[in-house]
């Protein structure tokens, strides 16, 4: 029985020698049921091309490293099923919206400065001591910002939005989105504090709501709730001013 | 210097950048989707514009005169109402999405508020027209 | 020449090496810290952790019970002093993620909720859902970035410590982005490269985990302590080997076997499915063999049943399970039982450090899995790792921030020469080759499939014996690899070839290891040499480099402060 096989295309790009990327062709057995596109890259590098490179680490959709454009949707490879694309042939790009450093490599610094820009960790008047215990918290007090923990970094929200594309000064899903499980989180003090970065005409306001961060969000963080969640909250605040939770 | 900027400058190399193309909005029909959603202003605003202009014809001309005698209104009336439809579904769909609160400490689940949202579009659309039909007597 | 320098350089940013980088600025502010990582610090592989982490905070709790199941847990090889300081540090270390962010998941009275965990005699291990890795992970790296004095490397790739004068001195690291050697300078140095399952086959562990921090210290002279107690995991998913947590055994699930039996009740009696992974392992492979198993496409395996806890208590304890087997398996775990087999999963193995972190060679620290201290003996218990992690991670920081506050920094002409060696060494070796016939990726799967086989669950010693061979012959072969990838820019495939090098190192050791160690301890098993052997074994292995094939190996008492080792049965 002839066995199946299946062809993908990836990006090459070398910035010492090409002046532009390329797509290049390999045609690799699929071999298993169960392959995802990561193991086809996988098998490229092993056998057929060395020079292939990309970003991967846990093959189980929690690291966020492997973000590329499968067929012009942003996916993450690890969890990207050949059987689903199987027989047509699979093309793998970088991430959208991003500088290539090289072939199917972007450049993340961006994006790390903006997760940093929103004060990622709990800010409090009043540090609690560490001999006094934990803050108490219930269940449903995590289930308030439960939803928004959830983000693994892997950039393919902003991929997925056209504004970001556009515009590279948007804050961006991801950071509204961390943001908001910050502010919701019972024993954070510091939403004055994210406002400015929130509010700022590089913040929240820059959204248009087209929703495809949401949809192509690999762990259901909805960032395009938090964000349209978020723009409510601020204007709540400048409108009723007096009388604001912390 | 910043320790960001330290680490850009060390890590600095040449990177290509893609450009996104006017015709980003083709490639996916959620972007379609999008895209005629934001567009529905435009034809709204031209409607206001042309009901304006009918409202001052009927202010001028014949006794008896008012919008509706004009055929090409009316047909541009009923392409904009679709647009103007199209706009009021994806606005209050969406209000699922935007607003959230409890009650008695539970989440109000979103399908519910999307219901009411449509619930009482209809209500106001209902009171609206019986007012106007009211008056157009 | 200007190198960069720092008062402390941290090798790793996974759970550990963050930690340590915190509680070097918070032990001295003036210090200034490198974070060194070849991935960015989410991407490490802490961040798969599922079931929890281990703390006596509650009042029915005791440190002397923590302590105790933890030694019994080690097969006795543990060193006592150290599991007693550990299990007092825990539990601060929990309150203190918990002041950061950390979302662990509550009792309905407010507090940290813990739940039961194998060999854990009672319900210690505090979790976040089934994500607590994931949760801890991004709380202190988020954290980390309050803190200006810590400087990230991102995306360097680490080749060799600088050793001068007898002390470490820093790194000597490839800047992936641009391909540039650096030679980073610190006063101080800790390693948190994390573990090596990548050496096998079958492994939960991500593409990261190749032993690199345990293979530089090696060559530096330092030993590597009890290589030969590599744990398997009982539950891995077949064919992608992605871990299914203990925690969903600590729920309440039940391992079941072609019969439908429940086949622990004839090895675990008294524990069960909440037994440690060792005694698991071993007896899930025990029925493979007798015939016991489900036979699939990739392999035989068990059922791993939680049906019986309904969807209510799978939604709020194991959501993250339930995605998994959606994704991977197509399974609902709700409705269907989950197909597992024992899986390499942790190193209780690694670099010879003390309790503070401290190893034999001055400068030099390491903390969390890379390294050994003696808290993990012969098998470690669920949920003490991420434990580890903090409070290692903790005392290593600040033993560090310590003697990086009183000692001189390294000359800058020894640290250029060094680094004008270390370039040439890999530019000849691996860029400028112009010859090769073979390549990495072949070379790597055949070193895999050969641990799993040679030093799996079960070794005797014409198996090791015969991996030793192979992984000789492999290193020959190694010599004649072809680097395909000339650019600087980016170069997988020469990180591919180092992390090779690491790996068939520290494969190396693990097999001579315990080729030596002939008795069955913890999570080391010898068919030939079935009982544990207190007499000539309650030792750890050092391993130490030698210009030969096999590393010298020396051995060094267990250190037994209240418990005695006695028989281990559950």
């Amino acid at each position: 029985m002839a066995e199946k096989r299946i062809t993908i295309r990836a990006t090459r790009f070398d910035p010492e020698k090409d002046s532009e990327p390329r797509l290049q062709s390999y045609d690799i057995p699929f071999s298993d049921d169960s392959m995802v596109v990561l193991d086809a890259l996988n098998y490229i590098k092993s056998h057929v091309d060395g020079s292939l490179s990309y970003r991967w680490s846990c093959r189980m959709g929690i690291c966020g490293s492997c973000g590329m454009m499968v067929n012009g949707t942003p996916k993450l490879t690890c969890s990207a099923f050949l059987r689903d694309y199987y027989p047509r042939s699979v093309t793998v790009t970088p991430l959208n919206n991003f500088p290539i450093v090289r072939d199917l490599v972007v450049d993340m610094e961006d994006f790390m400065h903006k997760l940093k820009s929103i004060k990622p960790w709990i800010i409090r008047k009043q540090e609690l001591p560490l001999g006094a215990g934990e803050h108490r918290q219930t269940m449903d007090q995590i289930d308030d910002f439960r939803q928004f923990s959830q983000c693994i970094n892997c950039m393919l929200c902003y991929a997925a939005c056209p504004v970001y594309g556009l515009d590279d000064k948007f804050l961006g899903p991801a950071a509204i989105a961390l943001a908001r499980r910050y502010n919701l989180d019972s024993r954070d003090q510091g939403i004055k504090v994210r406002l400015p970065v929130l509010a700022s005409s590089d913040g929240v306001w820059e959204c248009s709501f087209v929703g495809e961060c949401s949809v192509v969000c690999p762990k259901g963080v909805d960032p395009a709730k938090a964000i349209q969640q978020t723009k409510l909250d601020t204007t709540m605040r400048f409108v009723l001013p007096y009388g604001n939770r912390e | 210097m910043s320790a960001e900027a330290k680490t850009s400058a060390r890590t600095a190399t040449k990177t290509y950048r893609p450009a996104m193309g006017a015709g980003w909005w083709t490639k996916k029909r959620h972007y379609f989707l999008y895209m005629v959603r934001e567009f529905t202003a435009l034809p709204l605003a031209l409607w206001l514009l042309w009901l304006l202009y009918e409202i001052q014809r009927a202010g001028r001309g014949p006794a008896g005169y008012y919008p509706p005698r004009s055929t090409a209104f009316v047909i541009f009336s009923v392409i904009c109402l679709l647009f103007a439809l199209y706009h009021s579904f994806t606005f209050l769909k969406l209000a699922g999405v935007i607003l959230h609160f409890k009650v008695l400490d539970k989440p109000v689940p979103s399908g519910l508020i999307v219901a009411s949202q449509f619930g009482a579009w209809l209500v106001a659309s209902i009171v609206i027209g019986a007012v106007l039909i009211g008056f157009g007597r | 020449m200007d190198f960069e320098s720092y008062d402390v350089l941290v090798v790793g940013g996974g759970l550990a090496g963050i930690r340590a980088a915190i509680a070097v600025v918070e032990a001295n502010p003036r210090l200034k810290v490198a974070m060194v990582s070849k991935v960015y610090p989410m991407r490490s592989h802490t961040v798969s952790a599922e079931g929890g982490a281990a703390a006596a905070l509650r009042p029915e709790d005791s440190y002397e019970n923590h302590a105790f199941d933890t030694i019994k847990g080690s097969d006795y090889l543990a060193d006592q002093d150290v599991v007693e300081a550990f299990v007092r540090e825990a539990p601060i270390e929990v309150i203190q993620m918990e002041h950061w962010g950390c979302p662990w998941s509550r009792d309905p009275d407010g507090k940290i909720s813990a739940r039961p965990f194998g060999g854990m005699t009672t319900w210690r291990t505090c979790f976040a859902a089934d994500k607590t890795g994931f949760h801890m992970l991004h709380t202190v790296f988020q954290n980390s970035l309050k803190y200006p004095q810590i400087h990230r490397h991102d995306e360097a790739f680490v080749t060799k410590l600088l050793v001068e004068d007898g002390r470490c001195a820093g790194v000597v690291a490839i800047d992936m982005r641009s391909g540039r050697f650096d030679a980073i300078t610190a006063k101080a140095v800790i390693l948190a490269t994390g573990g090596l399952g990548r050496v096998y086959a079958f492994t939960t562990n991500g593409n990261i985990c190749t032993g690199d921090g345990m293979a530089l210290a090696y060559r530096a002279g330092v030993g590597l302590k009890d290589m030969e107690m590599v744990q398997f995991h009982p539950t891995g998913l077949p064919f992608t080997g992605i871990l299914i947590t203990e925690a969903v055994r600590g729920e309440g699930g039940y391992l079941t076997n072609k019969d439908g039996e429940r086949f622990l009740k004839r090895y675990v009696p008294n524990k069960m499915e909440l037994g440690p992974r060792d005694i698991i392992s071993r007896a899930m492979t025990t029925e493979f063999e007798e015939g016991r198993g489900f036979e699939g496409p990739h392999g035989k395996y068990m059922h791993l049943d939680v049906r019986h806890l309904g969807e209510e208590v799978i939604d709020r304890k194991l959501p993250f399970m339930r995605e998994l087997g959606r994704e991977f398996v197509g399974i609902d775990i709700v409705h269907d039982p989950i197909p597992v087999r024992p899986v390499q999963h942790y190193m209780m193995g690694g670099v010879d450090a003390d309790i503070s972190g401290v190893t034999p060679l001055a400068g030099l620290y390491a903390a969390g899995e890379c390294a050994n201290v003696g808290l993990n003996g012969g098998n470690r218990l669920g949920s003490n790792s991420l434990s580890e992690c903090l409070v290692f991670g903790a005392a290593a920081g600040r033993a560090a921030a310590e003697y990086a506050s009183s000692a001189k920094a390294v000359g800058a002409n020894p640290v250029a020469s060094m680094l004008g060696d270390e370039t040439k060494r890999i530019e000849m070796d691996y860029l400028h080759k112009k010859s090769g016939d073979e390549r990495i990726g072949v070379i790597r799967e055949e070193m895999q499939l050969a641990m799993d086989a040679g030093a799996g669950v079960f070794r005797t010693r014409e198996g090791l014996e015969k991996l030793t061979k192979q992984l000789g012959a492999l290193r020959d072969r190694f010599e004649r690899i072809k680097i395909e990838d000339s650019s600087r820019t980016f170069n997988t495939e020469l990180m591919a070839a180092l992390e090779l090098d690491y790996m068939l190192e520290v494969a190396d050791v693990i097999t001579y290891s315990a080729l030596a160690r002939e008795e069955s301890r913890g999570a080391h098993a010898r068919r030939d040499f079935p009982e544990r052997n207190d007499e000539r074994f309650l030792k750890h292995t050092i391993a130490y480099r030698t210009d030969e094939i096999s590393p010298r190996l020396d051995y060094r008492d267990v250190r037994i402060t209240n418990f005695k080792p006695q028989a281990r049965a559950y």
